[in-house]
């Protein structure tokens, strides 16, 4: 099933600070749905499908009805974790398509955290007689509330096996900022980061000064998925989906001796390439989901970029910012320097690089790569591509 | 000993698999009846051979520090005046393959390194609601 799918449209809201969007949550999914479907040169009643991730509260049904669908054939969403299965959700819409059980599912993203309040803040509440049950107690009981400290514990190991610098973390905030700097949708266009700004920030959590975590932000993002056959009638260069992969084994842990210092891509990589017929060399552009910029290392390491021990050159000397970068970068300026959208920009973005449409446009690209959110498992990947 | 976030700080909410972790007087965890196989946290089965017939293994909780991350903006209101705090994972000598999450005493926050030797210390908290006895595993630095 590789390339028998494609993106035909994109659509976004505009991007806003974390409780400043004039619009519900549920109206950003509606306004990104109806331009992405516009841009495909569709008609909502053509639309059959709904995939998102990670506790979407804009369910099928409201919005199907809301939007006046002829018929729903098709819902998903991928289990466990965050923006981890960001590209797992693309994977769900490929099979819908491809094995015909729907015809153009949208695929999206919305977040309005000033109605709903933060995603991932600390639970418990008030103490003296609080308590946090399941899962959460093994971290909450010692004050591990949030991802930044997850990632930490996982970016230290990582950074102390290899030597690697807070410089190396710094050139992933610093990419993130120049390419913002081409982005007028970026809510970090005009607003520079310099290296002296970046150390001279406060600590969250070693080793994360503030501007290692991505900011909270309001706004959608969505994506319409067809078969790549369906798309050579429609207006615009469609990005084929030449692979799509999730994947975690055999530790299954957040924490775990085998996986201690990685960001759970191993399996995620393997089954890419694998599908793909190629590999990091063949990659034109790529966005790396930054929650936090120590995974995004861990996650280029794993995806097989670089080796641990090389990755601070990999990344130093603003190898990874500009469209004529070594590597060119989360082009959008990525969560953080775009706009959180628990990374859907990023899809949104690659499909711009496929189509000549990127405001930090790559030469040539016949390979546009995401990879979702790392440190959580299970991962997931989706690999771009020019149409056949 | 007194808790390393405060007195008032989040407890575990007591359960069937964490109840003996979190009570007991010595580092307690999950060990298959069957295969002897530990894992953590504690399941309903055994991810080994897939056993119900579980049981517990009192570790001497001796163990190393495997990764640290200092924590210092605090994320909640209780945790206000606790910043820095040192948050771990340990690994445990006689139980391979497992990390306990955890928090260190023995040494200022920031002087925590991985590979440091710790043994488990006890918090010790009466839970206002049920009365148990409530017991939380943490981490004293040992260097030699």
């Amino acid at each position: 099933m590789h390339g028998t799918a494609a993106v035909v449209g994109i659509g976004e809201s505009t991007y806003y600070k974390r409780g400043e969007s004039p619009y519900t949550e549920f109206q950003l999914a509606c306004l990104a749905i109806q331009r992405a479907v516009a841009d495909a040169g569709l008609a909502l009643a053509d639309v059959d499908g709904f995939v998102s991730f990670m506790d979407q509260r804009n369910g099928p049904l409201r919005l199907a009805r809301a939007l006046g669908l002829k018929e729903l054939r098709w819902t998903g969403i991928p289990w466990a974790g965050g923006g981890n299965s960001m590209a797992a959700a693309m994977q769900i819409a490929d099979a819908a398509v491809t094995s015909g059980h729907a015809r153009h599912v949208v695929v999206f993203r919305a977040l309005a955290q000033g109605q709903y309040g933060r995603f991932g803040q600390a639970g418990g509440g008030g103490g003296g007689g609080a308590y946090m049950g399941g899962p959460f107690a093994w971290n909450g009981t010692y004050g591990i509330l949030t991802p930044a400290h997850q990632c930490a514990l996982q970016t230290a190991r990582f950074m102390h096996d290899h030597g690697i610098s807070q410089e190396a973390l710094c050139e992933i905030a610093l990419a993130c900022y120049a390419n913002a700097q081409r982005n007028p949708r970026a809510l970090r266009y005009g607003k520079t980061l310099t290296r002296e700004q970046y150390h001279a920030s406060r600590w969250i959590v070693h080793p994360f000064h503030l501007y290692d975590c991505c900011p909270e932000n309001d706004g959608a993002a969505a994506v319409v998925v067809t078969t790549a056959e369906r798309a050579r009638d429609l207006p615009h260069r469609a990005a084929t989906i030449v692979a799509a992969a999730s994947g975690i084994g055999p530790q299954y842990g957040t924490y775990d001796v085998a996986t201690l210092g990685s960001a759970h891509y191993r399996q995620v990589a393997k089954h890419l390439w694998e599908q793909a017929g190629c590999g990091p060399p063949d990659v034109d552009v790529a966005q790396f989901y930054e929650n936090f910029t120590g995974p995004v290392l861990m996650a280029l390491c794993e995806l097989g970029f670089a080796p641990p021990d090389g990755i601070e050159e990999f990344v130093s000397g603003g190898r990874l910012a500009g469209p004529d970068a070594a590597l060119p970068f989360n082009t959008s300026g990525g969560n953080i320097g775009e706009a959180y959208i628990h990374g859907f920009e990023m899809v949104n973005e690659s499909v711009r690089q496929v189509r000549g449409e990127s405001t930090c446009q790559v030469a040539h690209v016949e390979r546009a790569l995401v990879v979702a959110g790392p440190g959580y498992c299970p991962g997931s990947a989706v690999l771009f591509g020019a149409p056949a | 000993m007194k808790r390393v976030l405060g007195d008032d700080w989040v407890l575990p909410a007591l359960d069937a698999l964490n109840r003996a972790f979190f009570t007991s007087d010595v580092l307690t965890l999950q060990q298959c009846s069957r295969c002897r196989h530990i894992q953590h946290p504690p399941e309903d089965v055994c991810e080994s051979c897939q056993s119900f017939e579980l049981g517990n293994f009192a570790s001497a909780g001796v163990g190393c520090v495997e990764s640290v991350a200092l924590v210092t903006q605090a994320v909640h209101p209780l945790l206000g005046d606790r910043v820095p705090y040192a948050i771990v994972l340990v690994s445990i000598a006689d139980a391979p393959g497992i990390l306990l999450t955890g928090n260190v005493v023995g040494v200022e926050p920031d002087d925590v390194r991985i590979g440091d030797p710790v043994t488990v210390v006890f918090e010790e908290v009466r839970d206002p609601r049920s009365g148990d006895e409530i017991r939380i595993p943490q981490w004293q630095v040992v260097r030699g």
